[in-house]
């Protein structure tokens, strides 16, 4: 588990122990509360239950008793907490010292909006825990109590890969630690604790500001962890031979899509398209009627909206390196296209060429952004081979 | 009075039939229709430039990928089509692409304009499910007996407007029993007429009203006050918006499909709504939380302030909705008492101008008062 912060390496050594107190999301919820009214954070932005009670919203809180109706760790994941995150960050300087609590892929897209320049993470503490995935958001609201039940057991099983929650959350293999300042060890502990883990300079300086003790060892928790990373590996490539034959070949990619009715929602929600207006949306993606009648006669025929096809692949061209697998697309997607499977399957390609793990690393330099003088060598190489010296 | 052409066929086969004439005579150069898609049951609405390409095309099929209105703008925004075309719409359809028009957003030129009287559609979900088969069957049959299909797009049991405005000819389909056998075509205009010159039938003279329509029309009235009742936010202000909208997801899905909402960039994700961080911090002093994005209701009620006058009920907000809000029950009785003191009706007439775009010398007075 190498970790970085800030350009420099750093390597989790031990956790501190807190004991649970009514349940593990009390625990994590009353680590939060304390160090409000100690005021050793302004804020904290976390999910919090709508008045209606049938779906959970992101609320950055100052007033300790809002606290009351937030959940650290809820069921779903309505707004990427990324996108949240970006937007109260992405103009300005604050004042406020601001604690978040992310699930591991809303910490690696924070991690990838930040080498955009989309998120500011001064002043601002990343919290992570042991995800077990997060349901479909309309699986919960149809039925929130039911969903709170099934949600609330996958604890207190052990089960890390329940066939409720979202299909890229059953494979998702960075569950854990990624890049938080500090992490809430869940997995493998004893019923009555859980461990915090410093993961960063930052982190380390939180505990021994709060005067929190680290000093427990981590292999047990380590080992639990590489016990369900295995597994989910498993899931994984077997979820990605059954995506395999839908999306390969111009046919299939087509046949896959031919549901999609173009409402860009599956872009809308995703944490790292963070353009405001979307190039496929754009004056240029527009063309007169002469245009298309010309496409038409050429095939017969000219499905409408257009570029369906243009705009997935596009969208894929602009963003897979960072897509970090959250499923929000899936989720909002009115037609259920497997649009976050596919697009985990090519990720996995795409990003394995370029050795490049998403959210991994701050320091790391987002591949298309960097250009390394040998690189040309291998162009030069792929030109000859294919057409010959000059 | 209209004229009517009367065909011993199926409407199905007859509205196939009548673009082949069409395309053999030389009157049009293409087709816009839904076209079934390859395999699965999903449609989607093509541009057809040839007869073999109408093999695919299913005209009446009760789903709406998209607003016609909608493509059709986006199809002729930037020019009119030069070559003649059919396009097949249902009643909504071309009332939305009348507003369109009237913002200068598209253009009716060229256009032989194909309706009927709709018995609605089915959620674009519905392929997904098992019995689908058996739901078309059985919405055909809600169509034949002057129903509302229990399964039909909440928009459209409470949809009032199911004959068209604004048609060259309309495909009579409510009410008609025997439509299986028999076709009825009421033609509108002198181009529709002129258009099935030569086309097989016979004509008379007769009007679409119907009391199989005027049935449908009241159990559609009576549903619409029972839907906008049942999602419970009647008389309760803010706080029912909160309750509806809470689970909002901020996708902005409900605008983007909206056939009206056409700008290029709404101005509720525009950099005028991009606050600054020490904005919010200030914000966060004054109410000790803060949703983050921000801004939930106020997009809704601004999307409401915008287009409410122009919506057509076409029920596409609600189907792309992804945590299931009834967009457009609000949408729609929003528009209607919006609408009322205006007594404006989106797409009846494309001369008649959108109310908060014209001004009169008589409402100065009222101001005045």
């Amino acid at each position: 588990m190498m970790n970085t912060s800030e350009n420099e390496t750093f390597i989790p050594q031990n956790g501190a122990k807190i004991f649970i107190k009514d349940s593990i999301k009390d625990t994590i919820l009353h680590f939060f509360k304390d160090t409000l009214e100690k005021k050793y954070f302004d804020a904290v932005l976390i999910p919090v239950k709508v008045p209606a009670g049938d779906s959970y919203s992101w609320i950055l809180i100052e007033d300790i008793s809002l606290l009351k109706d937030a959940n650290p760790i809820a069921p779903i994941m309505t707004v990427q907490g990324a996108t949240a995150l970006s937007k109260f960050t992405r103009k300005g300087k604050g004042s406020l010292k601001v604690a978040v609590i992310f699930r591991p892929c809303e910490i690696r897209a924070t991690i990838e909006l930040a080498k955009l320049e989309q998120v500011d993470l001064e002043k601002v503490y990343l919290f992570s825990f042991d995800c077990p995935g997060s349901l479909p958001i309309l699986d919960y609201i149809q039925d929130p109590e039911k969903g709170e039940k099934t949600f609330s057991s996958f604890y207190a099983d052990d089960n890390w890969t329940n066939e409720s929650i979202k299909p890229v959350c059953q494979m998702c293999t960075d569950f854990s630690l990624t890049s938080s300042d500090l992490h809430f060890g869940i997995a493998g502990m004893n019923k009555d604790q859980i461990l915090l883990i410093p993961n960063s300079k930052k982190g380390e300086d939180v505990l021994n500001d709060l005067k929190i003790k680290s000093g427990e060892s981590l292999s047990d928790w380590q080992k639990k962890i590489d016990e369900i990373t295995q597994k989910k590996e498993k899931i994984k490539a077997e979820t990605f031979q059954k995506i395999k034959p839908q999306v390969e070949g111009l046919d299939n990619l087509i046949e896959t899509f031919s549901k999609c009715i173009s409402c860009h929602n599956c872009m809308s929600v995703c944490p790292i398209c963070y353009c405001r207006q979307c190039y496929f949306d754009s004056e240029v993606s527009k063309f007169n009627s002469d245009n298309y009648f010309q496409r038409a006669e050429k095939r017969g025929g000219l499905r409408f909206p257009p570029d369906n096809i243009l705009f997935h692949s596009g969208r894929m061209t602009h963003m897979n390196l960072s897509c970090v697998s959250c499923g929000m697309c899936e989720d909002a997607c009115p037609v259920s296209i497997p649009v976050a499977q596919i697009f985990s399957y090519v990720g996995d390609k795409t990003q394995k060429a370029f050795e490049y793990q998403p959210g991994r690393n701050r320091g790391e330099p987002l591949p298309l952004k960097t250009y390394q003088t040998e690189e040309l060598q291998e162009i030069k190489k792929l030109v000859n081979d294919s057409f010959g010296q000059e | 009075m209209d004229k009517i052409l009367k065909i011993n066929e199926s409407s199905e086969k007859v509205i196939i039939d009548l673009l082949k004439f069409l395309f053999e005579n030389k009157k049009i150069n293409g087709v816009f229709t839904l076209r079934k898609a390859k395999q699965n049951s999903s449609v989607d609405y093509a541009l057809i430039t040839d007869i073999s390409g109408l093999d695919k095309a299913v005209p009446f099929y009760p789903l709406m990928p998209a607003n016609a209105g909608k493509v059709l703008s986006f199809f002729t925004l930037k020019k009119p089509t030069i070559k003649p075309i059919a396009a097949i719409l249902r009643p909504c359809e071309i009332r939305s692409f009348i507003e369109l028009v009237k913002r200068e957003q598209g253009s009716l030129e060229n256009f032989l304009i194909i309706s009927s009287s709709c018995g609605g559609v089915l959620p674009i979900k519905s392929p997904e499910e098992q019995d689908f088969d058996k739901s078309i069957s059985n919405y055909w049959k809600s169509v034949k007996n002057s129903e509302i299909y229990a399964n039909i797009r909440p928009s459209c049991k409470a949809c009032e407007f199911f004959t068209p405005f604004n048609a060259d000819m309309t495909f009579s389909l409510i009410g008609e029993k025997e439509q299986d056998k028999e076709c009825k075509i009421f033609l509108h205009t002198d181009k529709a007429e002129k258009f099935v010159v030569g086309f097989k039938g016979n004509i008379s003279e007769g009007e679409l009203e119907s009391s199989e329509i005027s049935s449908l029309l009241e159990q559609r009235k009576s549903k619409k006050e029972i839907l906008f009742n049942e999602i419970g936010i009647k008389n309760k202000g803010l706080d029912g918006m909160v309750d509806v909208f809470g689970k909002c997801l901020g996708c902005h899905g409900c605008m983007r499909v909206c056939p009206i909402c056409y700008c290029i960039l709404c101005d509720f994700e525009s950099p005028t709504y991009d606050y600054r961080k020490i904005d919010y911090e200030n914000q966060l002093h004054k109410k000790g939380g803060l949703r983050l994005p921000p801004d939930t209701i106020f997009f809704q009620i601004g999307r409401l302030t915008h287009m409410s006058f122009s919506c057509v009920g076409c029920g596409m907000c609600s189907d792309v909705c992804p945590v299931n809000i009834p967009v457009s029950t609000i949408f729609m009785k929003t528009g209607e008492e919006t609408r009322q003191p205006f007594d404006y009706l989106p797409g009846r007439d494309v001369e008649d101008k959108i109310p908060v775009m014209v001004f009169m010398e008589e409402e100065f007075t009222d101001l005045g008062e």
